[in-house]
């Protein structure tokens, strides 16, 4: 039984770093409606931007999260301004929400995620960087049978922390309130007064501010930090949206920890080896029976 | 009749000076395809720096030719590793090619190999069927039908009785598990727990929660040091107390940078030493850390020096005007060729024997321990 | 000059260049580098071929293509190794089995939608490359299998580049011709017409579903049967051949060709394969320029470099597709 409590505690802090990235992902995609592939690589950036704050400056973990922030920011604005904003070439809904842009933006964010995977694999080697050990966030807690880390606490404050804070910036700012609209209906959006582009932009900000945090903590979290660290987490985000019915943020931070605990259970009965196929064997199960996502349908865009 | 004598005369004095001062010895090239982008570069990476350091070493010791490496990147990609191939064997001037890292790119360029006649020696490709395919590939690692035996009859010989496996998924990996089982069943051991991962697993929690539920006395472990280190580091998360060994493939000084304090007590065989008093050792360890920060080079650079160096020497008894069948036959002819990673002979079946040595980490060093 | 006599002009100019100018200059070149380039391009050609069927002009985003490709790739070894089956019995029976499964996995998930579909054949494709790593005792998971070379095709020793370029480039051109027929074609025509509006084309009477899962399977026929060009020809294969990252690439060359054109992805192929062997002396930073000749031709050339409308009106004039008029009142349609 032990054996059992374990392994669902595993699953879920390994769901909890699904969550992270997920959280940032589905914000994107919510608004504009196009897969990001260059989030995996923001998420690295961060990654490894709080690794070089931490080399050179050593400030407590707050700080690096902070400063991360503001580059996850910055890269943020980059990422739409180079990949996104050269294709939203008319303001009609027809072409903010056509195929033509979806494929054309996958395309050009898939591009720019392999110059930038590429640039920092020149620049840092694609070994893993060595994480001093005072930066980690993997001290053992014995709670009981179960033993946990800080990691675990800090990575579910934060995503507590997100996802009430974005929640708060959806609900209750003016930006938040565009964010929606534009979500919504763009056009629509755009008839009241509400300034698209700038809104698109924020987007970006917010969604990469979370997305490098998520990459800065799972960094810390496993010590593992290397050019190519945000594929796997990518595609599990993507997965998890999906389950989550693709706009809905609470739905895709509850499949990511549903996605975590049966990697992890599934691990107790299979070879380890298996237990990828688990997760999309559950994506395809979802998606056959539950065609608009567990927690689709029903819930707003955002 | 004077003048034409005269003539020849300066012409010979012309030609030996220009080939005793003007540098112009004839250039033997050799090709290295290795992985220099893509997710395994930082192993590719460690190669062209030990060749360029063995390759240096050769050149200034005053041959009678000059050797030239040619370095092309294959990603670990099967179609790129082909094409590279290809490249190499139509370049007439290349007489012999050494890599690549990966196994599958390593058996897939055999294939051109073979057919074209280029002997090939790779530094790391562990596939049992490697040195099978034709009597042009060679390899410069022990493999695991030597080392398995070895680290089941030591961690026999250390009082385990039940022991779990867990290797990576790939050809290495594979022969890890069976040739260590094998010989520990034998001895009278007890394989309690045997499972594969994916290489590159971010998490290894489920895996060692699952290992210590069946209370092995000790694991024996088949990864490279990057998942080592992450192994390592998870234990201890977990709290997880099982004596760790592991294959000379972890033997990396970034196994303990990355893994810090966690790696403590992990013991594992290796064939390369760093901290061997031998010159030869020394003067690599020198030059390697010269160009790399200062840090200890691992078991694969080391192996990437010697299989150069073998090559090279191979190259040195088939000259002058080395061709491949020449190389080949002077590789098949090593023996007892005094490496970094101890003494390389060749079998009959291109495989090599090599001394191997236990190690174990201690206050963040390897040291050579007796049991 | 009539359409017709332009039509066998353009034809036979194309199949001069692959059949004669380009052996010949192989040839002339004497270098085995250069013929591997040859048939990589063309085998990822096929590939490319085979999803613009199903992405470009079925309008399904397919991210798991890697994996047919390793199904036809995985049954042709076997089918080679095992029973000793030749490259004339490889190639169709490593499509077919391609094609089976393409259809068993399309069965339940047709009825998925724009991006639902994309993960659905993203999971596929990972599941399928997890059997092939993890089913140890057919595949021979990450040991890969190797084909004893010595391949006769009809008396041709496949050993020697000359004879395998021949049978690739034949092989790949009979392939794109019944692709090209079939994407110029009233069934292309449906296709077209459930990628622009499926609930439309449900209501003038396509089967939709129906006509995806044939899609599905075509496309999947000749993955399957590139896997077995490249398992004959490379004489080892292995399940990292065949990852997300190989899906991914022969995406990138149906887009950068111009979504929904055949000549586009053809194109695109040849430009993702032979760009980064050009670009070696540019060493580590080769694969950023690849980045960057992806994104520029995005930003730059966002219709692909043949674009849709352009490619059907030149397939439609020059190339017998389904429009062309053989004088007055004759019937247009499937030829």
């Amino acid at each position: 039984m032990d054996f059992y409590l374990q392994q669902l505690a595993i699953g879920l802090s390994v769901g909890m770093t699904y969550a992270l990235i997920a959280i940032g992902f589905t914000l994107i995609f919510g608004v504009l409606n196009v897969v990001n592939f260059a989030h995996g690589e923001v998420y690295t950036i961060g990654a490894f931007a709080g690794l070089l704050v931490v080399t050179t400056f050593a400030p407590p973990l707050l700080a690096v999260l902070l400063a991360v922030l503001a580059v996850g920011a910055f890269v943020g604005v980059g990422l739409e301004r180079l990949a996104f904003r050269p294709f939203r070439r008319f303001s009609d809904e027809a072409s903010l929400k056509s195929r033509a842009m979806r494929e054309s933006t996958l395309m050009s964010s898939l591009a720019l995620s392999i110059i930038a995977r590429e640039a920092l694999e020149i620049a840092f080697g694609s070994r893993f960087q060595s994480v001093p050990v005072a930066a980690m966030i993997n001290q053992p807690i014995a709670l009981g049978p179960v033993t946990i880390t800080n990691g675990d606490l800090i990575i579910l404050g934060v995503a507590a922390l997100m996802l009430i804070g974005l929640q708060y910036v959806l609900r209750h700012t003016q930006v938040g309130l565009s964010i929606r609209a534009v979500s919504n209906n763009p056009l629509g959006a755009k008839y009241v007064g509400v300034d698209v582009d700038r809104t698109i932009v924020w987007t970006f900000a917010v969604g990469s501010m979370l997305g490098a945090v998520a990459g800065v903590l799972v960094g810390f979290y496993y010590g593992a930090i290397f050019a190519n660290m945000g594929f796997t987490p990518g595609v599990k985000a993507f997965v998890a949206m999906v389950m989550g019915g693709l706009s809905s943020i609470p739905g895709a931070v509850v499949c990511a920890l549903l996605l975590g605990v049966c990697e992890s259970l599934s691990t107790a009965f299979v070879s380890s080896v298996w237990s990828d196929m688990v997760a999309y064997g559950f994506l395809i199960v979802t998606l056959i029976f539950f065609p608009r996502g567990i927690f689709g349908g029903a819930r707003e865009r955002v | 009749m004077k003048t034409k004598l005269f003539a020849a005369a300066v012409a010979a004095a012309a030609a030996f000076a220009g080939s005793a001062f003007a540098q112009d010895k004839p250039v033997v090239k050799l090709g290295y395809q290795l992985p220099l982008t893509g997710n395994t570069a930082q192993y590719g990476q460690d190669f062209r720096t030990a060749a360029e350091i063995a390759l240096a070493r050769f050149n200034s010791a005053g041959k009678p030719f000059k050797v030239e490496i040619v370095f092309e990147d294959s990603r670990s990609d099967a179609k790129e590793g082909v094409a590279i191939a290809r490249k190499f064997v139509d370049d007439k001037a290349i007489v012999g090619v050494l890599g690549d890292f990966t196994s599958g790119v390593s058996m897939a360029s055999a294939q051109v190999y073979k057919e074209a006649g280029m002997p090939q020696l790779s530094q790391t490709a562990s596939h049992p069927d490697y040195a099978k395919i034709s009597p042009w590939q060679f390899r410069n690692i022990t493999t695991q039908a030597q080392e398995g035996p070895y680290n089941a009859d030591w961690m026999k010989a250390r009082g385990y009785k039940k022991v779990a496996i867990i290797a990576e998924q790939t050809d290495w990996g594979q022969t890890v598990v069976s040739n260590f089982a094998d010989e520990f069943k034998k001895a009278g051991g007890q394989v309690v727990f045997s499972e594969f991962f994916n290489r590159g697993l971010a998490d290894f929690r489920p895996l060692i929660a699952k290992i210590a539920r069946e209370k092995p006395d000790a694991i024996y472990t088949g990864f490279f040091y990057e998942d080592a280190a992450q192994f390592l580091k998870q234990m201890k998360q977990l709290g997880v107390t099982i004596p760790v060994h592991s294959t000379s493939a972890a033997y990396n000084q970034q196994l303990i940078q990355l893994a810090g304090a966690d790696a403590e007590g992990m013991h594992l065989t290796a064939t390369f030493l760093p901290s061997n008093p031998d010159p030869k050792v020394q003067d690599f360890v020198t030059a390697w850390k010269a160009k790399s920060n200062g840090v200890d080079p691992g078991q694969f650079p080391a192996q990437a020096f010697d299989a150069v160096n073998i090559m090279l020497a191979a190259v040195e008894r088939a000259s002058p005007n080395p061709t491949r069948e020449k190389v080949r036959d002077e590789l098949a002819k090593t023996k007892a060729f005094p490496g970094v990673t101890g003494e390389t002979t060749f079998g009959p079946d291109r495989e090599p024997a090599k001394k191997l040595a236990k190690t174990v980490v201690r206050n963040g060093q390897f040291v050579a321990v007796e049991n | 000059m009539s359409d017709r006599f332009r039509a066998r002009l353009i034809a036979i100019g194309f199949l001069a260049l692959v059949f004669v100018a380009a052996p010949a200059a192989l040839t002339a070149f004497g270098k085995s580098y250069y013929w591997q380039v040859a048939d990589l391009a063309l085998i990822f050609a096929l590939l490319a071929g085979s999803m613009h069927l199903v992405t470009g002009v079925a309008g399904l985003l397919q991210l798991g293509h890697a994996a047919f490709y390793g199904v036809g790739a995985y049954a042709a070894a076997l089918l080679a190794t095992k029973a000793g089956l030749s490259l004339a019995f490889t190639l169709p029976l490593a499509g077919l089995s391609a094609a089976t499964i393409a259809v068993l996995v399309a069965l339940p998930t047709m009825r998925l939608v724009s991006i639902y579909f994309a993960v659905a054949t993203l999971a596929i494709g990972q599941m399928l490359y997890l059997i092939m790593l993890n089913w140890v005792e057919v595949t021979k998971g990450p040991n890969g299998i190797m084909l004893f070379s010595g391949m006769k095709f009809a008396g041709l020793d496949l050993s020697r580049p000359l004879p395998t370029y021949l049978v690739v480039a034949a092989t790949v051109c009979v392939s794109l011709f019944v692709l090209h027929r079939l994407s110029h074609s009233y069934y292309g025509n449906a296709l077209r017409a459930l990628r622009e509006d499926d609930q439309c084309a449900d209501a003038m009477g396509v089967d939709t579903v129906r006509l995806k899962i044939e899609a599905f399977g075509v496309s999947g026929f000749f993955a399957g049967v590139a896997g077995a060009l490249w398992a004959h020809t490379a004489g080892f294969i292995s399940p990292p051949d065949f990852s997300f990252q190989t899906s991914i690439l022969i995406l990138a060359m149906v887009v950068v060709g111009g979504l929904g054109s055949l000549p586009g992805a053809v194109l695109g192929a040849f430009i993702l394969i032979l760009l980064p062997e050009a670009l070696r002396p540019f060493g580590d930073f080769r694969n950023i320029a690849v980045g960057v000749v992806l994104f520029a031709s995005i930003l730059f050339v966002p219709k692909g470099l043949i674009g849709e409308v352009s490619a059907l009106d030149f397939a439609r004039r020059q190339l017998a597709g389904a429009w062309r008029r053989d004088g007055a009142g004759a019937e247009i349609g499937w030829r």
